[in-house]
């Protein structure tokens, strides 16, 4: 990647970030997006799923709602994801079947992502055509958001395990551990 | 599940209430479905049910099993017989299926006067040379020679004592990627006993299954089709046999009945425009009587204003049935903690009640605030949810899944590549996403629903959906 892409890429991350940020301030697990079209922002979103008490509120879902409130489906055709965290497998899936464009993401999710942390949604076999992802894009960032949101308590969860203790831990892992697993039956 | 099984397991379940006496009241059209309940598999059940390996067999006097597993063992000092613990190691000839004892035959005939009682470490003057004379009573080794063998009580070594005038037994060495042939051929050749023979070990090839048997079924028919299988009664690719079976047989009974429901919100829905003939029933059955929850169609039509859209494209793909029953069971938890159901609602989401059988059931206040999203909830939907959907359902923590019609080329339930209902020449996605528990951070019991025979009410109605539609 040229230094020129590099730069217009990081740009529309950092808004993703920003979004992320903004839903640590909400007791929200902080991933955020940006939807991207011709270099405008057309959407953004963050998780809600504490709010709503709904497990299938991330930030994705989020941003598409408002996406396509005034667009028609078709604009995702020709719309990049920025997102701080891989898509999970649901959300993989989703936007596949809309066809995204591309997806830019920052960590890899390695307990349900969908484009290589767990499954390859993306690439696997389906009716809809695959799509193009790019990953590690402000991964260390990500990841640092993710851990200052787990050393809080999750008082939603039932029997809420005791984190006082838990330190925050600002090493980040080599690459190699936050890398795509490969699936086999793909 | 055979049907006799599910009767007796039935008999003595009192069911304070019947499923019908959860719609009591409600002027709804709802024919049970008639049929019962199949087990999804999984994906790593599927894979252990396919994967076989290339294995050596060598034949051996009985006394000598223990000095060939030593020398197994010596050449390949990593063999781990832990991964193979599923097939016996040391078999007689009558054990062995059929297609192997022609193989193999005939069994070599130990020579007369050489089943001495001298321990196997003792050199002696076996000989595997052919002997055309039939071993005599005297013959029978005692009690030196037939000692236990040492790992014996993991089951997999045979016990020896069972004596008969066959002693030679065909002993399982190791799978083929552990050893050339060559190099094996060679460590016998030095070991007893065939350090002491004229002729070579016959050493044999067999195909047998790589992993454990999930049921006892399966080893039965593993044990005809490739090699004497010893099942541990466990079933480390699933859930166990057992823990299926009694959930089945909990809900079997009304199973149908949510179908019929589901399949009511899927025709009330697509009779208004706003979405496809698809749709599911949410079910809490903590309580020991049912009580449902949510009701929720396919939605994908719906315009972000209310109208009905032109069906172009994948449409909403977030308004399909599952995601808008997830959102519905969130908002009674927000209503009955007495917050905002409306919190962060968009109209997109479609998660407000949108035909009169969602509105009864939305209505009701039958779901406790202090839940944690849709655990122990069980959720039934008239079709295989795709990938998105099967998904959702992991990350609400369901409990169980019933299934109606399999889609094999979008839905993400099932794991094998059979043929769905009525479909064309589908060949399953395989994603199992029910249960993969080293991978993904939930698991669930899954079923289908096999329709009865000549019953093509519901089936007919399903057929309305394409192969290629994501549900």
């Amino acid at each position: 990647m040229n230094p020129e892409e590099k730069a217009y890429h990081e740009r529309f991350m950092r808004e993703a970030i920003n979004m992320a940020e903004l839903a640590l301030k909400s007791d929200e697990t902080p991933v955020g997006c940006v939807f991207v079209k011709d270099g405008e922002i057309i959407g953004r979103g963050m998780n809600e799923t504490n709010r709503t008490l709904n497990g299938t509120r991330h930030a994705e879902f989020v941003a598409i709602a408002g996406i396509l409130s005034t667009h028609p489906t078709t604009v995702l055709a020709k719309t990049d994801l920025y997102v701080t965290v891989e898509p999970c497998v649901m959300c993989a899936s989703m936007l596949r079947q809309y066809g995204i464009k591309g997806v830019y993401f920052g960590c890899w999710n390695e307990r349900f992502g969908g484009t290589g942390g767990v499954l390859n949604i993306h690439t696997h076999k389906s009716v809809d055509k695959p799509i193009p992802v790019f990953g590690g894009i402000f991964r260390e960032e990500a990841i640092m958001l993710l851990r200052k949101f787990y050393v809080q308590e999750n008082e939603k969860a039932p029997e809420p395990k005791q984190k006082k203790t838990r330190e925050l831990k600002t090493e980040i892992l080599p690459m190699d551990l936050h890398a795509p697993k490969t699936e086999t039956t793909t | 599940m055979s049907t006799p099984d599910l009767a007796a397991a039935l008999e003595g379940l009192s069911l304070e209430r019947t499923p019908w006496d959860a719609l009591h009241g409600l002027a709804l059209d709802v024919t049970p479905w008639d049929g019962r309940l199949v087990s999804l598999r999984t994906k790593d059940e599927v894979r252990a049910s396919l994967e076989t390996v290339s294995a050596y067999v060598v034949e051996t006097p009985a006394r000598f099993a223990n000095a060939v597993k030593d020398a197994i063992q010596t050449a390949v000092p990593d063999l781990k017989t832990s991964e193979f613990s599923h097939l016996r190691r040391v078999v007689q000839y009558k054990y062995l299926p059929p297609h192997l004892q022609k193989s193999f035959y005939p069994p070599t005939r130990l020579p007369r006067g050489d089943e001495d009682t001298s321990p196997p470490s003792a050199p002696s003057q076996v000989s595997l040379e052919l002997s055309s004379a039939p071993p005599s009573p005297s013959s029978i080794p005692t009690s030196p020679a037939t000692a236990p063998l040492p790992d014996q009580e993991d089951g997999t070594v045979e016990d020896v004592s069972t004596e008969d005038l066959d002693t030679v037994r065909y002993f399982l060495l190791c799978p083929t990627r552990y050893i050339q042939h060559a190099d094996l051929l060679d460590t016998l050749r030095r070991n007893p006993p065939f350090n002491t023979s004229t002729r070579a070990p016959r050493i044999f090839y067999v195909t047998v299954p790589g992993l454990a048997p999930t049921s006892q079924e399966q080893s039965d028919r593993w044990t005809e089709q490739y090699w004497p299988i010893a099942y541990k009664n466990t079933n480390p690719f699933g859930p166990h046999p057992s823990l299926v079976a009694r959930n089945a047989a909990e809900i079997e009974a009304e199973a149908g009945t949510w179908l019929a429901l589901a399949s009511c919100a899927g025709t009330q829905i697509s009779e208004a425009g706003f979405g496809e003939k698809i749709g599911c029933v949410v079910v809490d059955r903590t309580r020991g009587t049912p009580e449902i929850i949510a009701v929720a169609g396919d939605s994908r039509w719906r315009s972000p204003v209310g109208l009905v859209e032109e069906k172009d494209g994948c449409g909403n793909a977030m308004a399909h049935a599952v995601e808008r029953a997830i959102a519905i069971v969130a908002k009674k938890r927000l209503r009955s903690a007495g917050k905002d159901p409306s919190l962060l609602d968009r109209s997109l989401f479609c998660d407000n009640p949108l035909t009169d059988v969602e509105q009864q059931f939305f209505e009701k206040a039958n779901l406790p605030s202090n839940g944690y999203l849709c655990v122990d909830l069980d959720i039934y939907m008239t079709h295989e949810p795709c990938v998105m959907c099967s998904m959702a359902i992991l990350h609400s923590r369901f409990r169980r899944c019933v299934i109606g019609k399999r889609m094999p080329l979008t839905g993400g339930m099932s794991s094998d590549t059979a043929k769905g209902n009525g479909t064309t020449e589908a060949a399953g996605l395989a994603h199992g996403i029910f249960w993969r528990p080293s991978e993904l951070n939930w698991k669930f019991l899954a079923w289908e629903w096999k329709g009865a025979e000549g019953r093509g009410k519901e089936r007919k109605q399903d057929g309305d959906i394409a192969d290629t539609l994501q549900v």
